[in-house]
């Protein structure tokens, strides 16, 4: 069991909460973007194309304690850009941590071992280091278009375990992964002392035919089969364990993008962390203005079709995990035994 | 070259309607560089424009001005041209363009 009691007990509160007052949409983590800016530059990253006057621009610690206060939600990840070349980040995760919020500060973890000597950041059951691993040192540095960078944030990771911070990764898959380097992969940050890891398959929306389509979801669920259906007792995942099942095709879900809202300087994102399709200027307009029927899979949107992505289907299995007994108890299940 | 690799960099649509207004605007939204908005009083506005609203009563965009601080929020009504004057920061960087070097890295190291 990677996720700490704490937390567990957080979220099932919320959630059980939220269903007792019959909130069909309700956030579960807040997708918190201070700023755009950031000191990789990988290739398919959507997320730092723009002019440099706009990659110049920051939210305020106080815009962002307004957002997670405006949305509500018990966790908060903060991604980006970089997060830790946000100028205020040690003042906005303490701030988050006073309000005991479960922070995710999501990093490629370059500056994490400058910015722990510096003494920004207090070791607490509220803040994990989401550190991005895209897989063994080969695979990792080709993602990022940059080589050293595992080196860097394996250092990162080590020094923030040693001084006793959580620390989880974060691994996207694209089309080519190999199943059997990533279990050596997973082996790798188990060896590290990680607290538990996050995977999710890449967003690769494209206009492509249906039958490619059909075959990206396929080969996503064939990928995830390969590598999750005989998982080591030793490794430990830092989500859902009906998220797992769902990438690895044994449950279907649709997405809940309300679940993962994402606020940055452009204000609240419609509908998701992936697609910009426009802005709320507050969380209620975004919640009541969004036309939520024209997207995930069932919509058939094409931009939907393939998206198996964490941020819109992991509420949706947290979601079924409180909303019936069987979820419920298939997700014990599932924890307990090490198996999905 | 794929469609979503093509850049709208330099282009300068005339409007003839309002639909067509709409349309360049929806363009001008999904663009990753700074544009530049001329309004019916003449006056020119240079910026990144992050959003739009065509669902309300009053149909609005939203920029940031180039040296500006706070965005600055436009109804349609005002705008009488765009032009796609910044650089297009996503130009050749899609995902269809990573994964097609990322192939053409793997034959290369292969052959």
């Amino acid at each position: 069991m990677s996720v700490p009691l704490s937390q567990m007990w957080t979220v099932a509160t919320y959630v059980l909460g939220q269903k007792l007052r019959g909130r069909k949409r309700y956030p579960l983590v807040l997708m918190l973007e201070p700023l755009f800016r950031c000191n990789l530059a990988c290739a398919g990253c959507g997320k730092i194309q723009y002019p440099a006057h706009v990659l110049k621009k920051h939210l305020s610690v106080e815009q962002c304690l307004a957002a997670v206060e405006e949305c509500g939600a018990p966790m908060v990840s903060i991604p980006g850009g970089e997060p830790l070349m946000y100028p205020d980040i040690g003042r906005l995760v303490r701030e988050l941590v006073a309000r005991r919020k479960y922070v995710y500060l999501c990093t490629n973890a370059i500056l994490l071992k400058q910015k722990l000597e510096e003494g920004l950041f207090q070791p607490s059951k509220y803040l994990s280091f989401s550190v991005h691993m895209d897989g063994l040192r080969e695979e990792h540095d080709e993602a990022v278009c940059r080589v050293g960078v595992f080196d860097d944030a394996v250092e990162g990771i080590r020094e923030a375990l040693r001084r006793g911070f959580r620390v989880t990764t974060n691994t996207t898959l694209f089309d080519g992964a190999d199943p059997h380097r990533m279990r050596k992969f997973f082996d790798a940050m188990m060896d590290l002392g990680v607290e538990g890891m996050m995977v999710s398959p890449g967003y690769s929306y494209s206009k492509a035919p249906d039958q490619e389509h059909f075959l990206r979801r396929q080969r996503a669920h064939e990928l995830f089969s390969t590598m999750l259906a005989s998982p080591k007792k030793r490794w430990r995942f830092n989500q859902s364990p009906l998220f797992l099942q769902f990438l690895m095709g044994r449950r279907d879900f649709e997405c809940t993008p309300w679940g993962n809202p994402t606020y940055n300087m452009f204000g609240w994102q419609r509908p998701c962390y992936l697609l910009q399709e426009g802005y709320a200027a507050t969380f209620e307009e975004l919640l009541e203005t969004t036309r939520w029927e024209q997207y995930g899979r069932r919509s058939g949107n094409d931009k939907c079709r393939d998206c198996m992505v964490h941020c819109g289907h992991e509420p949706s299995a947290v979601d079924a995990t409180f909303g019936s007994w069987r979820g419920f108890r298939d997700s014990v299940v599932a924890t307990v035994t090490g198996r999905f | 070259m794929s469609d979503e690799d093509r850049s709208l960099e330099g282009w300068a649509p005339e409007i003839t309607d309002s639909a067509t207004l709409a349309e360049v605007i929806d363009r001008a939204f999904d663009y990753r560089g700074d544009v530049t908005l001329v309004l019916a009083d003449g006056r020119q506005l240079v910026g990144y424009l992050f959003n739009r609203n065509a669902d309300v009563s009053e149909p609005f965009v939203q920029m940031f001005e180039r040296g500006g601080d706070d965005p600055a929020t436009i109804p349609y009504a005002r705008i009488r041209a765009i032009r796609f004057t910044g650089k297009d920061t996503a130009a050749g960087n899609s995902f269809a363009a990573w994964l097609r070097l990322r192939q053409a890295a793997k034959a290369d190291a292969g052959g």
